[in-house]
């Protein structure tokens, strides 16, 4: 059982720093980001190109994030802006053509082979914990999670930048008002949410490889995630991981073939009784 | 005659003249072009008159195409029989869905047609039995037009059924939006909470106008059974919703015709630009990215506004 | 065509002509290409198999080139993508029947669009030449005479990976299949036969296809104190389950046992999978002088070494030529009629083309993945050859017995 609960807080750890993001550009910004996926894959690949140039993992743990941040942050700035005025549709449907010319341009500089990393040497093997041997590296996955996201919730709750951010997410044309910069609060704010995805992807390189269609493949995770915990909250996301990381990881165990069909259903129970989450508020 | 109205002769003109002015590979892709001109054309309606973003909408395309290939494999009816067949299943599921579905609005909504479109989808994926599981349902014959009738196997015939079925639902979709009730929906677009303050319920509405969507593209997804010979789970995927969303804002949200054109503007640059480069997709993307931030109106919205100032 | 040509082609016409020999008609034919349509999955998520095909392609066009063509015809391939999706798959290949007028489909990578495909041959009148896909159906409930495979099936492969393990040490085993088509059926076949040796199946699980994390299943093999665990799982799933396998230390306990062993999996897993066993369709390491050589000619033009649908399809293409030829012809019904009943000496070995369900009868090979230091990534070394009859299934059936 130990085992199981280690798994689960595995995979909450990846599914908190993909979805993470994903709630803030919700709750801030107003957008449903369906790249959100494609800068997670893309930090795999990046985490892989850093491996293989500098020799060691933790570089790519801090330059991988940056970059993809930074590119984010272009991103949103050069497009999206431009059309915040317009109903929502047209933002949702923008980030969706925006995943599809980043998901086709790491094809083309990486090609369609997955790029295998190995963790670093002294997170390689596994650690003894009683009788059983769990892999080293996904405690590392379990430490981090809960390092980002203590960061993230302190940085909300107890920083200036925080409070501001939080004011836009309220009220963005009475923070305007009140002198915030919201232009520059959305493209940071975005610029951090990919930041955190594709911090995710790093993390999960190791141990899945860095393919193509792994953005696809963790998007509606995601999605789940952020609905159970309420969109655009932090403590939310925390804990719709945890319900998904754990949901997942006995729904495997004991029905593997159903344990998609039961997520979707508490999926939908949530958005028809109580949309705004466990953790959200009614808007 | 007005301008519209010339337009509009001259395109159904075309249409009845393409297969003896097309070629081969034209006219089968022409009534390709079509079909998802059709499903276009049903998600406009929720879309661009009631201002519902559904993520889910290829689910009643599918279901329209399984209820078909299973009719016309099993039970050898002639097409329109099984046409029903996938409009009706389509607009059943479509009711119950669409009962919850409406309680949400805004993204909520969208998250949870996403929800149930891909629950569908797993059904589809599983029940091999049924559905042929993920190998889907191949060999599906087009058979005739009525008992005893014509056979609808030449691709004359078959294009000259999916170029009447189209043109009468554009037809049926514009009475509709032109009626008391296509107001109604406007108004709900426009500003819901005020329609609800003056005393009106918006959701049966919008239950209503879900369902009609449903069957329109139910019968869009039974026409393409027949046609491409197969059904599969594929036309399920929310990704495909995601197209057919594509589709409507490229064409103009909220004209009917315009998200027709916009479905076979969509296919044919995939068309032709898979044929020169495997990277294909980048260039979609682009052209997407651009036409969102400076042709919202779509084709023929942009069309329409050029007119207006000329 | 230049003035020139013209005169030339008219005086020799009008010369032929009174010879009762259209010789402009003679050159004229012998011009017009014999083309092979290949819409394959080039983009999306099965990529890297409709790549293999088309590389294979490419290699085969050059080679065939050098050779004067096929009946003096020069051979032109035409690629279309299909993102891996059953309407595009079944457009693209409308396209190239009805617009460029091939006669012959190959490469497609999917099983489902295959059977999409397939089911449309007869109405258009032309061979579609599996060198990819594995489903059973194809040639049992889904068969069609324009249809033929020169792969070795899902089936097949199970069979040639079960006869192995029936005459080995391990006695209890795991299957786990991705829940889908094949992977289910191919567990399907694996437990029939491998209760058929008298071994025993200690548990089944079905991973959703696209699963990130195998922890819990890994744990769940794990309890079940499996000595070998069958997967049928597709490649990137694969990929994942032995990396992630590897890090619990569980390929040491539990061997895994893969129905398809490809070297896609032992580029991105690397040395974590050394010791995993399987069934391969084409090892590359097959040692004979024809596959030697074409080894070396792959690997001269592309940089890197044939995967199993690298080779199969090579092979296809190889044995099309060669029946046409045969034929003398590239009419349809004519090349069928050619072409059953027929043998063909591939890279790997001897291949008999069966009349009944137009499946390639041809070698089984079973095989462990190894390191080599003459090769970047793990190999596979061929364990046991079985010959066609020992692995092919019944006419129109995926059962063995």
């Amino acid at each position: 059982m130990v085992e199981q609960l280690l798994n689960a807080l595995t995979l909450a750890g990846l599914l908190f720093l993909v979805s993470a993001g994903l709630s803030l550009v919700f709750g801030i910004l107003r957008v449903v980001n369906f790249a959100h996926g494609v800068f997670y894959m893309l930090g795999a690949y990046l985490g892989f190109t850093t491996v293989a140039l500098s020799g060691a993992f933790w570089p790519a743990l801090v330059a991988v994030p940056l970059v993809v941040g930074t590119l984010g942050a272009l991103i949103e700035s050069s497009t999206l802006r431009f059309i915040y005025r317009r109903p929502p549709i047209y933002q949702l449907l923008l980030t969706f053509g925006l995943a599809l010319i980043l998901e086709e341009g790491v094809r083309i500089l990486y090609g369609p082979t997955a790029k295998g990393i190995d963790p670093p040497a002294y997170l390689e093997g596994a650690v003894r914990l009683g009788s059983l041997q769990y892999p080293r590296y996904r405690l590392f996955v379990v430490a981090l999670g809960l390092v980002v996201a203590a960061a993230v919730w302190l940085f909300l709750r107890r920083t200036r930048a925080g409070l501001v951010i939080r004011a836009v997410a309220q009220n963005s044309e009475m923070a305007d008002c009140l002198g915030a910069d919201v232009a520059r609060v959305r493209t940071l704010v975005f610029g951090a949410a990919c930041a955190l995805a594709g911090l995710g992807g790093v993390a999960a390189a190791p141990m899945t490889t860095a393919y193509l269609g792994m953005g696809i493949g963790v998007i509606v995770d995601a999605f789940v995630v952020v609905v159970i915990g309420g969109l655009g909250s932090i403590g939310g996301s925390m804990a719709g991981s945890l319900i998904v990381g754990a949901a997942q990881t006995w729904g495997a165990f004991y029905l593997p073939e159903t344990a998609m069909v039961i997520m979707y259903a508490v999926m939908g129970a949530i958005l028809i009784f109580r949309p705004w989450g466990l953790f959200g508020e009614p808007e | 005659m007005s301008p519209a109205r010339a337009l509009a002769a001259a395109a159904l003109a075309a249409l009845a003249l393409a297969p003896w002015v097309a070629a081969r590979y034209q006219l089968s892709l022409l009534t390709d072009l079509l079909i998802y001109g059709l499903f276009a054309l049903s998600l406009d309606l929720i879309m661009g008159y009631t201002g519902m973003v559904s993520f889910g909408h290829a689910a009643y395309f599918g279901l329209g195409a399984y209820a078909s290939a299973l009719v016309l494999i099993h039970f050898a009816q002639p097409v329109p029989v099984a046409l029903l067949a996938g409009a009706l299943l389509a607009g059943a599921v479509a009711l119950p869905i669409g009962w919850f579905s409406t309680r949400a609005t805004g993204i909520y909504f969208a998250m949870l047609t996403l929800a149930f479109a891909q629950l569908l989808y797993t059904v589809a994926y599983k029940w091999r039995d049924l559905t042929g599981g993920s190998d889907g349902i191949a060999g599906v014959p087009k058979t005739e037009l009525y008992w005893g009738g014509p056979s609808l196997a030449s691709p004359h015939a078959f294009y000259f059924l999916v170029a009447a079925c189209v043109v009468l639902s554009l037809g049926l979709c514009r009475v509709i939006v032109r009626s008391p009730f296509g107001r109604a929906l406007e108004a709900i677009r426009e500003n819901e909470r005020r329609f609800t303050s003056l005393g009106r319920d918006p959701r049966p509405f919008k239950l209503v106008v879900f369902v009609i969507a449903a069957v329109f593209a139910g019968l869009a997804g039974a026409l393409f059974a027949p046609f491409r010979g197969f059904a599969s789970p594929e036309v399920m995927f929310w990704v495909f919703s995601g197209q057919g969303l594509m589709m409507v804002i490229m064409g103009g949200i909220g004209t009917l015709v315009g998200p027709i054109l916009g479905a076979m503007v969509f296919i044919l640059i995939q068309e032709v630009l898979s044929s020169y480069t495997e990277h294909w997709m980048i260039f979609t993307g682009a052209v997407f990215v651009l036409m969102v931030i400076f042709l919202p109106g779509g084709l023929v919205g942009t069309a329409r506004r050029l007119r207006a100032r000329a | 065509m230049r003035r020139r040509d013209f005169l030339t082609m008219a005086a020799v016409g009008g010369l032929g002509a009174g010879l009762g020999v259209p010789a402009f008609l003679r050159r004229a034919a012998a011009a017009t290409p014999i083309k092979i349509g290949m819409p394959a999955a080039l983009s999306g998520g099965y990529a890297q198999y409709g790549i293999q095909a088309k590389r294979a392609a490419e290699l085969f066009a050059k080679d065939i080139t050098a050779k004067g063509g096929v009946l003096g015809r020069p051979v032109e391939f035409l690629y279309e993508d299909t993102a891996g999706d059953p309407a595009t798959a079944v457009r693209k290949a409308q396209k190239l029947v009805e617009k460029d007028g091939v006669k012959f489909l190959t490469g497609i990578a999917l099983s489902s669009e295959a059977l999409a495909v397939s089911a449309k041959c007869p109405e258009w009148k032309v061979i579609f030449m599996s060198t990819i896909n594995g489903a059973g159906s194809l040639t049992a409930k889904a068969w069609n005479r324009y249809f033929f495979r020169v792969n070795t099936s899902g089936p097949m492969g199970a069979r040639a990976i079960s006869l192995y393990l029936a005459e080995g040490p391990m006695k209890r085993f795991f299957a786990l299949g991705s829940d889908y088509a094949w992977g289910r059926d191919s567990v399907a076949s694996f437990t029939t036969q491998i209760t058929a040796a008298k071994k025993e199946i200690v548990g089944t699980d079905y991973p959703p296809v696209g699963t990130k994390d195998f922890a819990s299943y890994i744990a769940k093999i794990r309890q079940s104190r499996a000595d070998g665990v069958y997967l049928a799982l597709p490649g990137q799933d694969a990929t994942i389950y032995l990396k992630q396998a590897h890090q619990f230390g569980l390929n040491q306990e539990v061997k895994p046992i893969m129905e398809i062993l490809e070297l896609e999996n032992m580029k991105a897993v690397g040395d974590a999978m050394v010791g995993a066993i399987g069934s391969s369709r084409y090892p590359f390491t097959v040692d004979t002088p024809r596959n030697r050589d074409f080894v070396k000619r792959f690997h001269a033009l592309h940089g890197l070494y044939p995967d199993m649908f690298d080779g199969e399809t090579y092979e296809g293409l190889e044995w099309l030529a060669q029946v046409i030829q045969k034929a003398g012809t590239d009419d349809v019904e004519k090349v069928i009629d050619t072409w059953e009943d027929s043998s063909y000496e591939g890279l790997e070995g001897p291949f008999f083309m069966r009349k009944c369900d137009h499946q390639a009868v041809q070698l089984g090979f079973a095989v462990e993945a190894v390191k080599d230091p003459k090769y970047p990534h793990p190999v596979p070394k061929i364990l046991a050859t079985y010959p066609g009859e020992k692995v092919t299934p019944k006419c129109r059936s995926e059962d063995f017995s």
